[in-house]
């Protein structure tokens, strides 16, 4: 673990996973959602424990991106590369804690690879750092530098693998069989889409992927096998499915198990247009301080087995997982589910018997609305909204009740929490079962 | 050793996946052959078909109110009256096949239900633009003033006698004039470009609508579904019953029959389901392939029945329901209110079976945004 190892993989990984972050932080701009997606939207729905969180004015938002896009250079060039992770980490939570409609787990994934990338020195080789300070270059690391992103992606994918271990997916093929015929008409493989077997092979072969992959770059000789399956796996799906930057930061990531030998080659490359760099590395190892060393072993064990524990924690909730979606998120559960909802809220003064039907577009966007139509946890935050709101109208002690007809995988509609239940009286708790979710019928 | 283990691993691993190609290939059958990828059926035959069709007819029907309000201002007596009411009915008809298609060109034209059909109209702007004669028929501020509903307000907000005199004895009947032909050049202009936009052999929009394949946002069905279902949950089912009969105030009477579309004409039912039909045609693709052709192909069922089976009997439920409510439909909503909520919750019903049901059979997501699935 603590074996000095050659820093080119850090070095490389710190440059690709930077550049991602930074294209995906100017995309985000580009497209105007900080405008839709945090000054548009009346109220939001932040994270349990995690309500103090509230959104910026404008001015803070955009400034809170601008500052996300410029450390994000800073990580790729490597310059005050300590200062810019945690800045980048910091902006970065703050607006995933704003509002959970905007979840994904490749946010969630951004989040904790730039917090495992502020504890290493990734900066000390080929960086701007180096450049502006000489005496801080090293040529090697200790292993666990390196190792932690590997154990992270190791995670990530088999916990992935795990979560399509059902009869949803390998069975029944759910949800492909719905997403694939629709791209039937896209060139060349489009044709072969809208068969049914397709999707059955799809589905196995993404488990079989997300098993096997990283066990095939830890080993030299499937590498670039492995590799090359990664590529086309992820091109496959950013062509396939709107799913934004996911591939190309996995693509990023996956980089860092390469050998020392293939990342200075393409250092060695890259370096050609910078010329004043220093070609010839005399072998100087990273130490780190004692005091720094025994705090980041404690600090990653428990890291560790937290990642491990939190994609299992849906194994303590009573029901089917896709439909409750209590254990859910920060899970690696990707594009698991074809699910829609819509849910018709009302509003009743108690006193009076007034029920009132709630037209969800007078407080919620539409991306708001369709995300909080099928989770449980935002009806709760919604519901509540509405108390306050309709008691601002004049309404006496509202009581809010939801008809909520909810489809998973090809199921229809059906109803999908009890319209009975008054849910501005529930609470929410960290980890405690929403009794009001209406078991999943098969 | 190690290195050769894993190596085995996934030699086994791939023969795996080559069994499972092969094993499926076989149990799917020969009798499967790929479609011809010649395009998406359903949005060449809606939009040549349903589409361009229903704004062609809405452009004539607007030119021929157009030329029947010009020949009542010029010569204002109770036969010109009457056939512009009649021009006026038949306009607003259908306007109702083509207010599901408020995306490309008629959003570029402001050709939509919230510039066009803002119900209730602001009778009071009206007279007050009337008789100042200052006001910019298509401005923001006058948005409530002008459409369908203005015009709805100018024709038959009073008996006959007392329209005509707004048109003849009236001090301000040159303005009111003026008025009523200001709206309808305005909707008739925005309704010509709008079906010349859409042609083949005009701005050629069909080439763009059939070319746009797929689900994902901007995509033709993404964009066609969206505004299909907004059309019928908001449109239809919130602002032409729910908002009448009270669903949603908190400060207001709970009844509000003069909310109701087409009010003064008395024609709301009549107009809910000309859109209702033309909503279920579109669903059908008329003759042609439409989204019941997919959700058939997509094999989707609920509780174990057809979509396409449930979709089609709603429909067809609601539409004789709606058949069964005479107009005017605030008469009825004074005096009949539980029939008009029994319309409601049926109308509910079907919202809930385009939104969630189809929209998820096709896998195309109302309000779309990026989104990795999850």
């Amino acid at each position: 673990m603590h074996k000095p190892v050659h820093i080119a993989p850090l070095a490389f990984f710190r440059i690709a996973f930077g550049a991602v972050l930074l294209v995906s932080s100017i995309r985000f701009i580009a497209h105007g959602w900080i405008k839709d997606f945090y000054i548009t939207p009346r109220f939001h729905f932040p994270f349990y424990g995690f309500e103090w969180v509230s959104v910026l004015p404008p001015a803070g938002m955009y400034a809170l991106y601008g500052s996300m896009a410029l450390a994000a250079l800073m990580i790729c060039a490597g310059l005050y590369y300590r200062m810019a992770t945690i800045l980048f980490l910091c902006c970065f939570a703050y607006t995933e804690m704003i509002d959970k409609t905007y979840y994904l787990n490749h946010y969630y994934l951004v989040t904790v690879m730039v917090l495992l990338m502020s504890l290493v020195p990734a900066n000390r080789y080929f960086s701007a750092d180096v450049l502006r300070k000489p005496s801080l270059k090293r040529t090697h690391v200790p292993a666990w530098t390196i190792n932690i992103f590997k154990w992270q992606l190791a995670i990530i994918y088999i916990y992935a693998a795990i979560s399509k271990m059902n009869t949803d997916w390998l069975i029944n093929a759910m949800p492909l069989k719905i997403w694939l015929p629709a791209n039937q008409f896209i060139p060349v493989i489009g044709k072969w889409l809208a068969l049914p077997a397709t999707a059955v092979v799809f589905c196995w072969c993404g488990m079989l992927f997300d098993l096997s992959i990283v066990f095939l770059l830890l080993n030299r000789v499937t590498r670039p096998v492995g590799y090359f399956f990664a590529i086309v796996f992820h091109l496959l799906t950013a062509v396939l499915f709107q799913i934004g930057m996911f591939p190309y930061i996995m693509l990023a990531a996956t980089s860092i198990f390469f050998s020392d030998r293939v990342h200075l080659r393409i250092l060695g490359a890259i370096s050609t247009i910078i010329p004043s760099w220093r070609k010839i590395d005399i072998q100087e190892n990273y130490v780190a301080p004692v005091m720094c060393k025994k705090a980041g072993l404690i600090f990653l064990l428990v890291y560790f087995v937290f990642q491990l524990f939190i994609p299992i924690r849906f194994l303590l909730y009573p029901g089917k997982l896709l439909w409750t979606e209590e254990g859910y998120r920060f899970s690696w559960r990707v594009m698991l589910m074809e699910k829609g909802g819509t849910t018709f809220f009302h509003v009743i003064e108690p006193a009076t018997g007034r029920r009132i039907e709630v037209n969800n577009r007078d407080f919620l966007t539409g991306y708001q609305e369709r995300m909080m139509e099928t989770q449980p946890d935002m009806m709760l935050q919604y519901a509540k909204i509405l108390k306050t709101e309709y008691e601002k109208m004049g309404i006496q002690h509202a009581a809010v009740q939801a008809e909520s007809y909810v489809t998973l995988n090809g199921s229809g509609s059906r109803l999908f929490i009890d319209s009975t239940v008054n849910l501005a009286a529930q609470k929410e708790t960290l980890f405690g079962h929403k009794k009001w979710i209406l078991p999943y019928q098969p | 050793m190690k290195q050769k283990k894993t190596l085995a691993a996934f030699l086994s691993a791939a023969a795996v996946i080559i069994v499972l190609i092969s094993c499926s290939k076989s149990n799917s059958g020969s009798s499967v052959t790929p479609p011809a990828n010649t395009g998406d059926s359903a949005l060449v035959n809606i939009g040549t078909n349903i589409i361009i069709p229903s704004f062609q007819t809405f452009s004539s029907a607007m030119t021929a109110l157009d030329a029947s309000v010009t020949a009542f201002t010029t010569t204002p007596d109770a036969t010109t009256l009457t056939a512009a009411q009649a021009a006026f009915k038949t306009a607003y008809l259908a306007w109702e096949t083509c207010s599901a298609y408020g995306f490309g060109p008629a959003a570029d034209q402001s050709l939509i239900t919230a510039t066009i059909n803002i119900f209730p109209t602001d009778s009071v702007l009206i007279k007050s633009n009337i008789s100042s004669g200052s006001y910019t028929i298509d401005g923001i501020a006058n948005l409530k003033a002008q459409g369908f509903p203005g015009i709805d307000f100018l024709l038959f907000g009073a008996d006959n006698t007392t329209t005509l005199n707004r048109y003849t004895t009236d001090a301000a009947e040159a303005n009111a004039k003026k008025y009523l032909s200001a709206i309808t050049a305005s909707i008739k202009t925005k309704t010509a470009a709008a079906a010349a936009a859409w042609a083949s052999s005009g701005g050629n929009y069909i080439k763009q609508f059939t070319a746009a394949t797929g689900v994902s946002s901007g995509s033709s069905l993404s964009l066609l579904m969206n505004a299909f279902v907004q059309d019928y949950d908001v449109v239809m089912k919130s602002y032409k019953l729910g908002i009448p009969i009270g669903k949603y105030g908190t400060t207001v009477l709970p009844l509000a029959p003069s909310k109701t579309e087409g009010y003064f004409s008395g024609m709301s039912v009549q107009l809910m389901i000309q859109q209702v039909k033309a909503l279920q045609n579109t669903y059908l693709g008329g003759a042609g392939y439409g989204f019941d052709d997919k959700v058939i192909a997509a094999k989707a069922t609920k509780n174990g029945v057809s979509l396409n089976d449930v979709i089609n009997a709603e429909f067809a439920t609601l539409i004789a329901k709606l058949m069964a409510l005479p107009d005017p439909l605030s008469a009825q909503i004074t005096n009949n209110l539980t029939t008009v909520n029994d319309v409601y919750t049926e109308a509910t019903k079907l919202v809930v079976l385009l939104k969630v049901d189809l929209s998820s059979a096709l896998a195309i997501k109302i309000s779309f945004q990026d989104d990795d699935g999850d």
